[in-house]
């Protein structure tokens, strides 16, 4: 037995680099600019939602609100290079540890709720947030923040001619937070996060202080989904409150997860892969004129994922990794 | 012998019903006490107490020469106290090992020892044969198995059963008793709720009686049965004057 998981762990890593490695020979193939965006998207958002899993996924506290943390991680970084020169490499980071630090500010409270109401106070927080950017005035208010562009560079990040830069960060961004996914899945922390989810009396009688596992999720969660934010400021080099803090970011974290499987270690990429290109696609070919046929088609597809497999498309991949996890 | 476990005056009301009145008992090292009682008698208040679920509304909780009466759960399992629960709590998507493993985490921080600890644990309560299987797939009797399993990986000094034997068949209780007697073999100290009289005075070395939120009797388990207070308590006046 003990061998049969060290084999199903080494086995995961080895699909995982196969992939990765796979991924980041595309371009190579791949020209099309808008075919590239997709694939930009495509890896953020399996890393914004893979980041979302481990707080909601693995410890079951359901967030509908990192809107807020990406948010704050594409205006730390935005800011910090507007108003003082910071590049954004430090910006990434400075975002990511204010967003782990507001998360646990919040979780103090929000953690003694439990289930839905522990969702709506999440929703509630992050809608406050945006209301609080749009009337902040040195932030840029409704307007938002342009970033000055001054050409190609890496050391401040940004990309006028191609997009493959932003391809490949948004790859490392992926592997990462899989990778962070992986180690945390056979870790004592993984495990405190599964029992508290599964049933938090039971974890409590067995030493797990299950309000301190809640906080270590909600910091690691935050801190990636705003390293996320960062990458998207500058990808996009233009924020406002709406495009970066908009409840559609929070749902556009959580639904890949929850589509591929929620708690699982492959759902959120398997998801993203699926969704958005799902979404771009339709938006961009029968979107437009048709306004709102695209949300249409994407929300019958959830529809039926979740009427088919309620658990998630990642069990149809391998029925024995369904039963034991 | 000084006591491992020992509530002194403990009361606790709810609102206006007092669950728990001035219960004094005592639970020496190496006992496997029985705390017995007609429903309603305050047993899993007094249970839940110990295990730290909440705080006595009056008197003091004392574990291994320690005031534990203010002690969250989490910390009293990490000194020593196991519990089990008597509508079980499995962790429901994890595997058996996993739920195991949850326990065994307490006393052990590199991953490989506390997965090895964990299959121990199941080879002893004898559901190795089940580690790989979904918790939720387990059929009851293994569900309180598990339930003593996982307490067990904490490596208690005092377990805490709490109706783990109620509602099994004669041979799955059969088993359960032997696992009981297995587990104070090792020098566990066994503190258990039960209110099926005959699975569980064989099984006990003192049987603490309680009935209407107090301390009836306690005793041998043989002079228990016969205390007429007792069959009072279980059957009605009528039957004890009659006995």
């Amino acid at each position: 037995m003990d061998s049969s998981f060290a084999q199903r762990r080494r086995r995961d890593l080895i699909v995982a680099a196969c992939l990765a490695v796979a991924a980041a020979l595309v371009p190579l193939f791949v020209k099309d600019v808008y075919v590239q965006n997709i694939m930009v998207l495509t890896l953020m958002y399996a890393a914004l939602s893979q980041s979302w899993n481990i707080l909601s996924g693995y410890c079951g506290q359901i967030s509908l609100g990192h809107a807020l943390y990406f948010g704050l991680g594409a205006y730390t970084t935005a800011l910090l290079f507007t108003k003082f020169g910071v590049l954004p490499w430090f910006g990434m980071l400075a975002g990511g540890l204010i967003s782990a630090g507001i998360a646990m500010a919040l979780g103090y409270p929000c953690f003694r709720l439990r289930g839905h109401y522990f969702v709506i106070a999440t929703i509630v927080i992050a809608e406050i947030a945006l209301l609080l950017i749009q009337n902040w005035d040195w932030a840029g208010a409704a307007l938002g923040i342009d970033i000055p562009v001054r050409g190609d560079s890496w050391l401040k990040f940004q990309f006028t001619r191609s997009k493959l830069p932003y391809f490949y960060f948004a790859l490392v961004l992926a592997c990462i937070a899989w990778l962070v996914t992986w180690w945390l899945e056979d870790s004592k922390w993984g495990f405190w996060w599964r029992a508290v989810k599964d049933n938090p009396d039971a974890a409590e009688s067995l030493g797990v202080v299950v309000f301190n596992s809640k906080m270590g999720a909600a910091a690691v969660s935050a801190f990636l989904v705003a390293v996320g934010g960062s990458f998207y400021a500058q990808f996009v080099s233009y924020i406002d409150p709406e495009s970066v803090m908009g409840f559609q970011f929070s749902l556009l974290m959580a639904l890949p997860a929850v589509v591929g499987g929620i708690g699982t270690l492959w759902g959120p990429i398997l998801g993203a892969v699926i969704l958005i290109p799902l979404t771009e696609l339709t938006r961009s070919f029968i979107g437009g004129s048709g306004r709102g046929v695209d949300l249409i088609v994407y929300g019958t597809l959830i529809v039926l994922i979740s009427l088919a497999r309620p658990q998630g498309l990642v069990g149809l991949f391998s029925s024995r990794k369904a039963t034991a996890r | 012998m000084t006591p491992l476990l020992e509530t002194r005056g403990v009361w606790q009301r709810f609102g206006g019903l007092v669950a728990n009145s001035d219960v004094s008992i005592s639970v020496v090292p190496g006992e496997i006490v029985g705390l017995i009682g007609p429903n309603g008698a305050g047993k899993s208040t007094l249970f839940n107490l110990i295990a730290g679920v909440l705080p006595p509304t009056q008197g003091s909780i004392w574990f291994d020469g320690e005031d534990v009466t203010k002690m969250p759960a989490a910390e009293r399992c990490q000194r020593g106290i196991g519990r089990t629960f008597q509508v079980v709590k499995s962790f429901e998507t994890m595997s058996v090992i996993d739920n195991v493993i949850v326990g065994a985490l307490v006393r052990n921080t590199a991953m490989r020892v506390a997965r090895r600890k964990a299959y121990e644990v199941l080879e002893f309560c004898g559901l190795a044969a089940r580690a790989d299987v979904l918790a939720s797939d387990l059929v009851p009797s293994e569900k309180r198995r598990l339930e003593v399993a996982r307490a067990l990986a904490t490596e208690p000094k005092l377990l805490l059963l709490d109706e783990v034997l109620t509602g099994l068949t004669a041979v799955e209780a059969k088993t359960g008793v032997e696992l009981v007697r297995k587990v104070r073999a090792t020098g566990v100290t066994v503190l258990m709720v039960e209110h099926v009289m005959e699975i569980v005075m064989p099984l006990v070395d003192r049987a603490i009686v309680l009935d209407l939120g107090k301390v009836l009797i306690e005793g041998k388990p043989k002079d228990v049965v016969r205390d007429p207070k007792v069959i009072s308590a279980y059957l009605g006046d009528r039957h004890a004057v009659s006995a």
